[in-house]
């Protein structure tokens, strides 16, 4: 039979130890405020990324048609959103109701898409709706996304992981998010199908992926007494 | 001090203790900390009573070190006690996996609230549905389990009083709360 007293003794061993560690911890701001500040680094990345690889040649163009800026906002806004959302997820208490951020601007990304098909099906009949394999896209939303991610994960770990899978999607989905907008200035892929498969499914996949190692990759430090 | 609608005094203190934890203050943390370590240490054994002593310590002190390494996400602007219980909540979950009792840490886990708040405003979401799992759990009990579980688990009674109070034996209640608590668990992890 253990002596509770000398169990006891292991944990007020801890709190002594931990209280002369009670030195001013560094305050986090609020998720969005955060978001924002993670947002800028991502963009600057991502303008870094274009200028590197050359911008398409229809750039300008594309940068008068509504269809394009509505669609490119509402990737953007659900990047931002999911890395809120991916903060707050790592705060206490924070309402559960975080998690629900990226749908929004996540349903106007994949319902403007959507009506983008049929609009490419009805101006071109089959051939507005062919795809055709474009793998590269997966790997440039990945390269884009690779900094911001990082960055992004480097942020997580201040907060702590009370949902680890969930966390580490949203933040994947917020860098993949950004790396799809960065990958559109480029990569002159406008077919909504296309676009819809190759690079939504890309930032998909990217996200369910990091979700599974979320439990790895996010954990509560643990360091005990020795 | 600004205070919230339908908290104790006990838990009105901790407040200003962790304002002072966060400003430096050792002495204050100390306290803060032990004032969590009693509660939670009632509170394992309350719920998990077959976890020997070294895993009840263990747990608190997961929790212990849990709130440390959190309290930089703690705002003063907003109540302690939510933030503490979240933390606490995440640290029996992950335990319940650790020692696969998930059920009856699960019951734990949604007593936090009745063990910090008294405050029907306070109870988050999330402990409501932790709740209404549980009742659902009950429910596939037969009435004589569903006793056990309540008699045993819900009004801590020792076995002998929930014996005098069913009418009884201590033998049977034994048999039925084993029964109750695997049927729960079954149904908690399929949740």
């Amino acid at each position: 039979m253990t002596d509770p007293m000398h169990t006891h003794r292991g944990t007020d061993a801890l709190i002594a130890r931990l209280s002369r560690q009670a030195r001013p911890p560094r305050p986090l701001a609020h998720p969005v405020r955060r978001a924002l500040g993670w947002a800028v680094i991502a963009l600057g990345f991502a303008v870094a990324m274009v200028w590197a690889i050359g911008p398409r040649a229809d750039l300008v163009e594309r940068l008068g048609d509504a269809r394009f800026l509505f669609e490119q906002g509402a990737a953007l806004a659900t990047g931002l959103a999911a890395a809120a959302a991916a903060l707050a997820l790592t705060i206490p208490g924070a309402s559960p109701l975080w998690r629900l951020a990226p749908v929004v601007p996540g349903a106007l990304w994949l319902g403007t898409l959507s009506l983008g098909c049929l609009r490419d099906w009805w101006a071109m009949g089959a051939d507005g709706l062919r795809l055709t394999p474009d793998p590269a896209c997966f790997f440039y939303i990945a390269l884009i996304g690779s900094l911001p991610g990082l960055v992004l994960y480097l942020m997580l770990r201040r907060g702590v992981p009370l949902a680890p899978r969930l966390t580490l999607a949203l933040a994947a989905l917020a860098a993949a998010g950004l790396g799809n907008f960065g990958l559109r200035f480029f990569h002159a892929q406008d077919a909504a199908l296309m676009v819809l498969v190759w690079q939504v499914g890309s930032v998909a996949l990217i996200a369910a992926l990091a979700g599974l190692a979320g439990r790895g990759l996010l954990r509560w430090s643990d360091p005990r007494p020795a | 001090m600004k205070t919230a609608q339908g908290r104790t005094d006990d838990a009105v203190a901790l407040e200003p203790l962790m304002m002072r934890a966060q400003s430096g203050d050792g002495a204050a943390y100390h306290a803060l900390l032990t004032e969590v370590a009693v509660r939670m240490r009632r509170l394992v054994r309350r719920r998990a009573p077959w976890l020997s002593a070294e895993d009840t310590e263990d747990l608190v002190q997961d929790i212990l070190l849990s709130l440390h390494q959190a309290r930089g996400t703690w705002d003063p602007a907003r109540p302690f006690l939510p933030w503490m219980v979240a933390i606490a909540r995440a640290r029996l979950a992950d335990n319940a996996r650790r020692y696969a009792r998930r059920a009856a840490i699960d019951l734990a886990a949604a007593d936090l609230a009745e063990t910090f708040f008294d405050g029907a405003a306070n109870i988050t979401e999330a402990t409501v549905v932790n709740m209404m799992t549980v009742r659902k759990a009950m429910g596939d009990l037969t009435p004589a389990e569903r006793q056990a579980v309540e008699l045993l688990r819900l009004r801590e009674m020792s076995l002998a009083e929930a014996a005098a109070v069913s009418g009884s034996t201590v033998a049977a209640l034994k048999v039925a709360i084993h029964r109750a608590m695997r049927k729960m668990r079954g149904t908690l992890w399929k949740e």
